[in-house]
């Protein structure tokens, strides 16, 4: 179970996997960025919203991607 | 390549710096070992090492990045910079009208810029980097080669050797910049010449940016993850320092575009180039990453969905004194005055009837 580099593949693995589902949510990148230019000052969970937009599409294209046979 | 041990001890000077030159201990290192930083600034008779002992990067911690980087069984897919910047810097050494007997690459990598070079040009490359997994690795080159270990700061050849001296992309993770340029001025001839690539100012600002920003809004601050690089006007300052001539700095900007700031990530890895500044942030949030690449490719993105990273590269040349190069005329030996400026149709018509 543990050999050379195999816990890192694996994590590394998982994280290769992200750009994938970015790209399954283009719509909510682009609300999220619009409301972090408000030209104010930014402040922690200015945007929290569209974030959470964001990452609950993630976690859905995750499962489907996981479901379908990873 | 090999390593030829006895002409090696000709050329190294062991006498002038403790002989573990390789492992020259970081701060944070257990007491046992503080000891042996201070001999080594204590033995170094450059009146310039400074006293403040500038520690921004653990260079253990590079070399440990550089030898992962060199093992990689998909090495050459990430090579690309490397290699452009090195074959530019080739390009300035063909510049040069002179051949290089004896040449010097200081933080080599894996080789980018010997296999761009032919025999005529250099004769003799000594390699020099931190990793000696880059070394073993190193790529096929015409020219002979002799691979040593060393820090850049801390380079252990006699002084006035070497025709010219390269590097390529590594000295922006070295501690002690002036140092290290002193260090190259030493060991090169009187006549020879330094030709230099480091990342500049603007390099990898998109990311920087992104990261900051995606920071403040999920963590409520932020901290550093691009590492510090030298402004334009400091190298101005600190080749002359260092000793050196007839200064040229010039700025390159390379963009690359990549799918998104995930494979930007895994490629500046991949490349050895990961942050190893000590004030670095162990820890990047899955959070903080998706909002920043979502913010990358909102604010950076281009219309085919791929977004651009910024690689701005200062290249410098700086030569060694010697007699035969062009100085500024002495004072007092001006022929003609500045406020006969206005009659200077009449001066050059004189000088050519006086031809």
């Amino acid at each position: 179970m543990s050999g050379n580099g195999v816990v890192w593949g694996r994590v590394r693995s998982r994280l290769r996997a992200f750009p994938d589902r970015l790209a399954a949510c283009g719509a909510e990148v682009r609300s999220r960025q619009a409301s972090m230019a408000p030209g104010g000052r930014l402040r922690k969970d200015l945007c929290a919203q569209e974030f959470e937009a964001l990452r609950s599409c993630f976690v859905a294209a995750a499962k489907k991607t996981l479901t379908g046979g990873h | 390549m090999h390593l030829q041990t006895a002409s090696l001890l000709d050329m190294l000077r062991l006498t002038r710096f403790p002989p573990r030159w390789r492992r020259p201990p970081a701060a944070g290192v257990p007491a046992k070992n503080v000891g042996f930083r201070k001999v080594a600034s204590g033995v170094s008779s450059l009146g310039s090492a400074s006293p403040r002992s500038l520690n921004i990067f653990d260079r253990d911690l590079k070399r440990k990045q550089k030898n992962w980087a060199a093992r990689q069984p998909e090495r050459i897919k990430f090579d690309y910079l490397k290699e452009e910047v090195g074959s530019r810097i080739a390009d300035r050494v063909y510049d040069i009208a002179r051949d290089f007997p004896l040449a010097l690459d200081v933080g080599c990598g894996r080789g980018y810029i010997a296999q761009h070079l032919n025999k005529e040009t250099v004769g003799k490359f000594f390699q020099t980097d931190i990793a000696e997994n880059a070394l073993k690795n190193a790529l096929e080159m015409e020219i002979p080669t002799v691979s040593v270990l060393a820090d850049e700061e801390f380079l252990p050849f006699r002084e006035n050797i070497f025709d010219l001296v390269v590097s390529s992309l590594s000295l922006h993770w070295v501690n002690d910049l002036p140092r290290a340029l002193e260090q190259i001025h030493c060991v090169l001839k009187p006549d020879g010449v330094f030709i230099g690539a480091l990342f500049g100012g603007d390099t990898l600002y998109e990311l920087r940016c992104s990261l900051q920003l995606a920071e403040t809004e999920r963590e409520g601050g932020f901290s550093p993850h691009v590492s510090p690089f030298t402004a334009v006007n400091d190298l101005g300052h600190l080749l002359g320092r260092a000793g050196f001539n007839t200064l040229t700095v010039d700025t390159d900007e390379i963009q690359v575009n990549y799918p998104g700031m995930f494979e930007l990530m895994e490629d500046l890895q991949g490349m050895g180039e990961s942050n190893c500044a000590w004030n670095r942030k162990a820890l990047l949030h899955r959070d903080t990453m998706l909002a920043a690449a979502a913010v990358y490719r909102e604010m950076y993105g281009n219309e085919d969905g791929s977004v651009p990273a910024t690689y701005q590269i200062y290249y410098m040349i700086g030569w060694k004194y010697h007699d035969s190069q062009a100085r500024p005329a002495k004072r007092g030996s001006a022929t003609v005055s500045f406020g006969e400026l206005g009659k200077i149709n009449d001066l050059m018509s004189q000088g050519k009837k006086s031809q």
